[in-house]
């Protein structure tokens, strides 16, 4: 899980790697993504997102598909 | 009962070391934090491990992360306040100011380039810009090898 400049730069490691290009994530969603998982992360009664909790964070952030499916077993 | 009231104290205690001074604590530093004895830490971090609340080196107590920090340095370093911690990735790097609800500036660098990435996030998010996320294993598989994700 990287930073990159831009989208060049993610095809450049990609292509390097020989390594399929995933779904790229902006800024303002990644925020979203810390804190659905680390908001409440001092609290004394948190824990991660259920599987199901997951696919709503990344369904509400327009990031949907096998590769943002917890429970796929598309790349299995 | 009792065992699940003993792991909510000894994950606030790694939290709260971690929150506090940007590092992992000692075994024995959760121990004194938890009003338990370093046996019964220890049988915390594995259940807390099975959890997937912590990550721990391969002697069984160290911690490698407890998400969003990490226990050993990497390319991720997060500023809140003029204490520096360490993320285990880039969305942990942003998870950081999260946790805490405190300002912060990431510090990083583009993983093709290496370009360096100065990002202040705010209460609200951080800074528009242009830079991006990407992850290369899926979300089924993130856990099949958590530090390589």
């Amino acid at each position: 899980m990287l930073f990159f400049r831009s989208e060049e730069r993610v095809r450049e490691w990609c292509s390097a790697r020989a390594s399929p290009v995933r779904p790229l994530v902006s800024m303002a969603q990644l925020w979203a993504l810390a804190k659905a998982w680390y908001g409440s992360r001092l609290q004394p009664d948190s824990r991660r997102p259920r599987p199901e909790e997951m696919s709503e964070i990344f369904s509400d952030l327009g990031l949907e598909g096998d590769f943002w499916d917890p429970t796929s077993d598309a790349f299995r | 009962m009792k065992s699940r009231d003993l792991d909510v104290r000894v994950k606030l205690a790694v939290y709260g070391h971690f929150a506090v001074t940007g590092r992992r604590p000692s075994t024995e530093d959760v121990a004194a934090a938890a009003g338990e004895n370093v046996e019964g830490v220890l049988a915390s971090y594995g259940r807390l491990r099975a959890a997937r609340v912590l990550v721990l080196e391969e002697d069984g107590s160290s911690i490698r992360m407890a998400p969003p920090f990490s226990g050993i340095p990497t390319r991720h370093v997060v500023e809140v306040d003029g204490r520096r911690y360490f993320a285990n990735c880039a969305w942990d790097a942003l998870g950081v100011p999260a946790a805490l609800h405190e300002p912060a500036t990431v510090h990083s660098r583009c993983g093709q380039s290496d370009e360096a990435l100065q990002l202040r996030v705010g209460l609200e998010g951080p800074e528009r810009s242009a830079w991006l996320f990407h992850c290369l294993v899926p979300a089924a598989r993130w856990w099949d090898d958590i530090v390589f994700t």
